[in-house]
């Protein structure tokens, strides 16, 4: 990412580029239209009044509300249960798709499973959640078992190539020269993965299991199909009261989530950087 | 003691395979300091490797003390490695670096510590026990990698260019702890290197090679005094390499004139050249400048350039020939001026091309 970043901020030109006509504007409008909708929408949840557009007194009523209602803390669990299980599978089976890619030698076909393994984040939504839902329905038609285990498979799916690309950015980044080294000093292939490999990789580990988090927490199209009854996620919940309308509850929930994202990318930027 | 027995290496398949090595055989003495040197591409990090067991032979077999070893994985060859860029683990002390051979053995936690103690105190790093790797300077991280490669007690070391990353004083240095460190320990060094002066000043034996083949072993007098290949004497310092006829034979000695001049009898690096042009190796400080008409001269030739270098001056002689022949003398000719070269014919010998 800082890589990516600066590209925008060349050593001589970043002065040339603030002195562009409208890049100061441009800058703010952007940075307006992102996060104001958000602002205001945090703004709102701290307002003692039903109303989300006129502002009256600063009150917590709303969390109040919020963490009282069952039907918010039941889908919230479901939320935490099915994003967990979900980033601890997927991240797995990505790191291992990563070493394979990475770790596995020139072989045929390479090219083809790191295009494989992506390619699910070019594919619509919608498609992956009718194909998914359609195929559950034989797969649990043909085993006769049903229950949450069908939604964490489908969340662990799509959560893999999101794991995957910050594991293997890293991966093709660090030298095999510290693997080489461990193996010459009589580690196993084991050994080498366990004290080398992994702990070098885990900022890589940590980032992609975030946005497989994120991913999973998020997610609605999906959910909405696979999820059976009585496994209503978080946002699933949302989805539904809107159609009421815009209530302060629902922002004080989602003013917990944005927070709850916060708090995790700056931990794993911390984490990130005492590691360096 | 480390047989190589006609080891080929080819990289890739089919019509774009590479031979890194072709049929190279090697014996390595137990004990030594030796060293494969040649320009890059020749093939010496490839044989380091395949020594390692970070490459399998395509062909061929790598002994150990007799026993074979040149399919084991790295882990199991009682042979450990100092990378040209050290890799020492960065998420680990020095401490833990310099035990890590140990702790994969399974050794018992005091031998593990009483090593580690032992091995930093060897490299004069005694009091940096616990500091991390990045806060070490390069010439530490040598030597904490030094102690890494060295703390289980391998049978052999193999060391891949390792002085290249540091500056030139830090290298003098380091070259005599190598030689210290290879006499306290009496363990087999294999020292990968391009560096003709470095191999000369560590080595007990050298290994020249060239375009995946071994031109020449020997100790660093013989491959400085007698290189049998012109390659060999192009590779090792700033030799000259004259043009001469060869006249045949005397038992090992060969006949040669150069030009017209009178027939001289002198080494050769083989017998089985035919008569005919050859080259003759003919170092700087062996020639003697005399005057033109001297009947000692051996070479004639118009000085073409002077450079002084403190202790002496280089001289650039242009031969009749045409080939340029540098000299070191005390008081050099003014630029221009015609001279005679006189030499030791037995400093004189007869290449292989």
């Amino acid at each position: 990412m800082d890589k990516l970043l600066s590209i925008f901020r060349p050593s001589t030109g970043s002065r040339e580029l603030r002195r562009q006509p409208l890049f100061t504007g441009m800058s703010w409008l952007v940075l307006l239209f992102l996060y104001a909708p958000i602002a205001v929408l945090v703004v709102f949840s701290f307002n003692d009044n039903r109303s989300v557009v006129r502002w009256t007194e600063f009150s917590l009523r709303w969390y109040a509300a919020a963490l009282e209602n069952d039907d918010i803390r039941r889908s919230a669990m479901i939320s935490i249960q099915v994003a967990l299980s979900a980033t601890v599978f997927s991240t797995i089976i990505a790191t291992m798709a990563a070493l394979a890619t990475t770790r596995g030698g020139v072989y045929r076909g390479r090219s083809a499973a790191i295009a494989l393994i992506n390619q699910p984040l070019m594919i619509p939504e919608i498609v992956t959640a009718i194909a998914t839902l359609a195929f559950f329905s034989i797969l649990r038609q043909l085993t006769g078992v049903t229950g949450i285990g069908w939604l964490i498979l489908a969340h662990t799916v799509f959560c893999v190539p999101f794991a995957y690309m910050p594991i293997r950015a890293r991966l093709s980044d660090m030298s095999v020269t510290y693997e080489a080294a461990a193996a010459d000093l009589y580690a196993t292939p084991w050994q080498t993965f366990r004290h080398v490999t992994l702990p070098l990789l885990m900022p890589g580990v940590m980032a992609g299991a975030m946005l497989a988090f994120v991913v999973s927490l998020d997610d609605v199209i999906i959910t909405l199909l696979v999820a059976g009854p009585g496994e209503t996620t978080l946002p699933i919940y949302i989805l539904g009261q809107i159609r009421r309308g815009v209530t302060p509850e629902v922002n004080a929930v989602s003013t917990i989530l944005i927070g709850l994202t916060v708090t995790m990318v700056t931990l794993t930027f911390f984490l990130q950087r005492k590691r360096k | 003691m480390i047989d190589v027995k006609n080891v080929t290496k080819r990289f890739g398949e089919g019509q774009a395979a590479v031979t890194a090595l072709g049929d190279v055989s090697l014996t390595i003495p137990e004990g030594s300091f030796f060293t494969l040197l040649g320009p890059s591409g020749c093939g010496k990090t490839t044989l380091l490797r395949l020594i390692a067991g970070f490459e399998l032979p395509t062909e061929g077999e790598i002994a150990l003390d007799g026993e074979s070893i040149g399919h084991l994985a790295p882990n199991n060859r009682p042979v450990n490695t100092v990378f040209q860029n050290y890799a020492l683990f960065p998420h680990m002390s020095v401490a833990r670096n310099v035990g890590f051979g140990l702790e994969m053995l399974k050794r018992p936690k005091a031998e593990i510590d009483s090593t580690i103690n032992e091995m930093l105190d060897l490299v004069q790093l005694g009091e940096f026990a616990t500091r991390r790797v990045d806060q070490l300077s390069g010439g530490q991280q040598q030597r904490v990698a030094l102690a890494r490669a060295l703390a289980p007690r391998p049978k052999v070391l193999l060391l891949d260019e390792p002085l290249s990353a540091l500056d030139l004083k830090l290298r003098k240095g380091m070259q005599s702890e190598l030689k210290r460190l290879q006499h306290e320990t009496g363990i087999t060094f294999v020292f990968v290197t391009h560096d003709q002066g470095e191999a000369l000043a560590m080595s007990d034996q050298i290994a020249v090679m060239s375009a995946g083949a071994i031109r020449q072993v020997g100790t660093p007098e013989e491959i400085y005094t007698a290189p049998q290949s012109r390659f060999v004497a192009d590779f090792i310092g700033d030799t000259n390499i004259v043009n001469a006829t060869l006249l045949g034979f005397d038992g090992d000695a060969a006949k040669i004139k150069f030009g017209e001049g009178t027939p001289l009898t002198v080494h050769a690096a083989s017998t089985s050249l035919s008569p005919g042009p050859v080259h003759v190796a003919l170092r700087p400080e062996t020639i003697h400048v005399v005057d033109e008409r001297a009947e000692t001269a051996l070479l004639r030739g118009e000085v073409v350039d002077s450079t002084y270098f403190g202790a002496g001056s280089q001289m650039l002689v242009r031969l009749e020939d045409g080939v340029s022949v540098h000299v070191q003398v005390s008081t050099p000719r003014p630029v221009g001026s015609r001279v005679g070269l006189e030499c030791d014919t037995s400093m004189l010998h007869v290449l292989e091309d």
